[in-house]
């Protein structure tokens, strides 16, 4: 029986070890100036190198080569020993296995003995993680001060799990993921090697699945290779489950033409041809989010082919960054999404029509705005008060109606003035008062322009303390003054404090009504408007 | 040939190659959902692996004797791990058993075949037991892994395996099989094929639980029962409901399968819909409801089945599910 490729490509010198190169490096100059710790720890995410990276370790310093920096030689006796797993001075421990203080102290009996034929006892405890309490302190005392021919390395994938009393111990290593280049080349090599033929697509394909985990790459090559024939783009996605990009930008196309008849039909045609609907979800995400690097003006940062580029500033284009955000929460959860044993399309095809609905609903309202505005009948909110604050009459809700009186005609000249002031309130207003007080300036820096009642400036502020001290001294006149040389007529301020939930008071609320003080100060919610 | 299974051709292929290179993978991880075909895929390959007389190589006969006790789970090289039942746990003290098992040679067959199924189920600890073995087994032992997902596994358990994602059979392949292999009449066998999605294993045992399909009926004539009725109505029938949580849940997947046809339907899709025989129905409905109003049952009915999960009371998780169920005039139907 074939061992698998990732057993018999694993390095056995220091040079093929793929990624690592800051951890190599010290390790190596560590065996080459003979000043290798006692204790190590290597953590880091699966198939990034760590057990290979042990065994080196383990190997090196019981070479027999005279050269220091030549150690591993991978041609001495010892080091032959350890690659067929028969050298007796390794002792690699499954510490997943052998979990209990028992086990630790069966260690601690043998440790003092000297090695048999090496230089050093090298204990490689693997999966460190899961040893118990108990089993960490009893190892305390011996990997502090452990016996002068012994080396501990211990490797854990969950570096959380590992008590601040071990860490301090060790010598720590952080293995990282490996680049996706560097896994290409690698598989390359390796395909070179075994005489895979395998299409430079799937190569691609293979190594972004694998996530930066070489392990999982390799075993998805050999899965995939097979003696006579080439490992094509196609039987990669059949066996990963994933959809052609084309698929992922026409379901985009459709959500930005608010389609929902195709959309739902590409979802099904796709599922239907072999995909997996979990492998579509994420990949409608990693597009959206390369849609939203491009926005922000990262376009180079996303890897696709100049083809790809275009469709993409087009949707890029077309579509929000709120709305691109709401769309990428929507599919990551259909993507986590556990249970979909009844129907596997279901999630999808939730986040799908919800974003649709997201959609229309932004749409409308951006729509209704600007021309509701002027006429607004009177409407009345349904405002929630949550219950710890209820009255302690064991109501547990109350539902007040309340009028919102309609806003007043905002008459032509205050919204001019308002505007006036939004625009120059930073910097140049802030200057002026900057320079008759510093400490106002400061104040006013902190705070947000809510808007214009009744000739009233408002402005919020975030947290009582900084409303109170602006109330205080003669901040608020100074600031009046100044609105007053730059408007020409008197402005009154007024402070109001925000916090988190005040500041969602919405602009058609009268912040001194009913609606405005359930909000503000009993902490309600609007749940409905009539 | 195929190993005698209905579809997953492209799975048997890419594992009859590896054995007619005599390569076999040490450990594979089969994933896809209930019913989908997992373990019989997992057993045919032990049985390729180990059978004496392979009609041509890596073909099984099904006739030899280790072909006859893999497929029934009896050989002495087989061995089968999973948890005590079905949403239980498989406890590390098994998987340490296994691991003493496996460090012995072969009995009899040329391959000792450790088959672990639902490894969801596994508790951590016996996850992370089975990492150093599962990584470099003994030589002439196989790993084979059965799980709904492997995103429910560790990573690091998943990453040591090659990972075989089954999906659900075209519903004209499932529809067939099932006429040909278990004789069910066409007209089941369809209604069958729809309502598993696929999953032939599934199917064929909603189909051996007899009354299965008549509570499907009931049930589904009890929503539309329940679309016009009163809060009262509504009420007394949560309450005759309610005594049985795995039958409720059962009646919300029927019911959730009901609403995402509506949702498709009022979405304009044209996709097959599971409930075939209730079109006239679904269509109705999707004219009366809006897409959201639909979108929003199906939540509805999401939200009740994770409570339901979570050990809610059942009487109280249809009551607020029958509260946000639209009141609708009668329903010809």
């Amino acid at each position: 029986m074939a061992q698998a490729l990732y057993r018999r490509w694993r390095p056995q010198r220091w040079e093929n070890v793929i990624g690592q190169d800051h951890i190599i490096q010290t390790l190596r100059n560590a065996v080459a100036a003979d000043r290798v710790a006692h204790a190590y720890l290597f953590a880091g995410p699966r198939g990034t190198g760590k057990t290979t990276t042990a065994r080196l370790l383990a190997k090196a310093v019981n070479c027999l080569e005279p050269d220091l920096a030549n150690r591993p030689c991978d041609a001495c006796e010892n080091c032959l020993a350890v690659n067929q797993g028969r050298f007796l001075d390794m002792i690699e421990i499954d510490a997943a296995s052998n979990t209990s203080v028992d086990d630790v102290r069966d260690l601690r009996d043998k440790i003092n003995f000297s090695p048999n034929v090496g230089r050093f006892k090298v204990y490689i405890i693997d999966e460190v993680h899961m040893l118990s309490p108990a089993a960490f302190n009893a190892l305390l005392k011996t990997l502090e001060e452990p016996p002068a021919h012994a080396i501990f390395i211990l490797a854990t994938t969950e570096v959380h799990k590992i008590p601040a009393t071990v860490l301090s111990r060790c010598q720590r290593h952080e293995f990282r993921r490996i680049p996706h280049m560097e896994i290409v080349e690698h598989l390359q090599r390796m395909s070179a090697g075994e005489g895979l033929e395998v299409e430079d697509a799937a190569l691609q394909l293979i190594a972004r699945q694998a996530t930066g985990s070489l392990r999982d790459a390799i075993s998805l090559l050999d899965q995939l290779a097979s003696a006579n024939e080439q490992v094509s783009l196609e039987r990669a996605r059949q066996v990963l489950g994933t959809v052609t990009s084309q698929a992922v930008v026409d379901l985009v196309d459709y959500l930005i033409h608010k389609d929902t008849a195709a959309g739902l039909e590409l979802i099904h045609r796709t599922l239907d041809s072999g995909s997996d609907p979990r492998q579509f979800a994420r990949q409608i995400v990693d597009y959206l989010r390369s849609l939203l690097l491009s926005k922000l003006g990262n376009a180079n940062q996303v890897d696709a082919t100049a083809e790809i580029r275009e469709r993409m500033a087009k949707h890029a284009q077309a579509i929000e960054t709120s709305h691109l955000l709401n769309m990428i929460r929507a599919f990551n959860q259909a993507g986590n999404e556990m249970r979909s044993g009844w129907q596997p399309a279901l999630p999808l095809e939730m986040a799908f029509v919800e974003v649709m609905e997201q959609s229309a609903g932004s749409g409308e309202e951006e729509r209704k705005l600007p021309d509701a505005k002027p006429t607004r009948p009177t409407r009345r909110a349904v405002v929630k008060i949550p219950m710890e604050e209820s009255p302690p009459t064991g109501v547990p809700e109350i539902e007040t109606t309340v009028e919102s009186r309609s806003v007043n005609p905002v008459d032509q000249e205050s919204r001019e003035t308002y505007e006036k002031i939004q625009q120059s309130w930073d910097p140049a207003i802030i200057k002026q008062v900057d320079g008759i007080n510093k400490e106002t300036a400061g104040l006013l820096r902190s705070t947000k322009l809510l808007g214009m009642r009744r000739g009233v400036l408002i402005i919020g502020f975030y947290g009582q303390i900084l409303k109170q001290k602006m109330e205080a001294g003669n901040h608020l006149e100074i600031t009046e003054k100044i609105l007053t040389e730059f408007i020409g007529r008197t402005v009154p301020v007024r402070c109001l404090a925000l916090n988190d939930r005040q500041s969602e008071i919405p602009a058609d609320v009268d912040l001194d009504g009913m609606v405005a003080a359930a909000l503000r100060d009993l902490g309600g919610k609007i749940v409905d408007v009539h | 040939m195929n190993w005698n299974l209905l579809g997953h051709e492209w799975a048997v292929e890419m594992l009859r190659g590896k054995l007619q290179r005599s390569q076999p993978g040490h450990a594979y991880l089969i994933t896809g959902p209930e019913g989908v075909g997992k373990r019989t895929l997992g057993l045919r390959l032990g049985a390729a692996l180990n059978c004496l007389t392979p009609v041509v190589p890596g073909e099984p006969c099904f006739t030899c004797r280790n072909c006859r006790l893999i497929e029934r789970m009896q050989h002495p090289d087989l061995s089968v791990v999973q948890a005590e039942e079905i949403g239980g746990t498989l406890k590390v003290d098994q998987v340490r058993e296994l691991q003493r098992q496996l460090s012995l040679a072969p009995y009899e067959a040329a391959y000792r075949v450790a088959l672990l199924l639902r490894f969801e189920e596994a508790h951590p600890s016996a996850a992370n037991a089975l990492l150093k073995m599962l990584e470099e087994p003994p030589a002439r032992v196989i790993f084979i892994l059965t799980a709904e997902n492997a995103e429910r596994l560790l990573e690091t358990i998943v990453s040591r395996c090659e990972v075989l994602r089954l999906r659900p059979l075209p519903l004209a392949l499932a529809m067939q099989g099932l006429q040909e292999r278990w004789g069910i009449p066409p007209e089941q066998a369809t209604l069958l094929a729809h309502l598993a999605n696929g999953r032939i294993g599934y199917a064929v045992r909603l189909h051996q639980d007899g009354d299965f399909l008549d509570r499907r009926e009931r049930w589904l004539d009890d929503l539309m029962r329940l679309l016009p009725a009163n809060r009262v109505e509504r009420f007394s029938y949560a309450e005759s409901q309610s005594r049985d949580r795995a039958a409720l849940r059962l009646l919300f997947g029927i019911w959730l399968t009901f609403w995402r046809d509506v949702l498709l339907v009022s979405g304009g899709a044209a996709v097959p819909l599971t409930n075939v025989d209730r079109e006239a129905q679904v269509r109705l409905l999707a004219e009366r409801l809006s897409l959201k109003e639909a979108r929003q049952m199906v939540s509805r009915i999401e939200e009740a089945l994770f409570a339901l999960d979570g050990n809610a009371n059942t009487r109280l998780v249809l009551e607020v599910f029958l509260l946000d169920l639209p009141v609708l005039q009668a329903l010809p139907i």
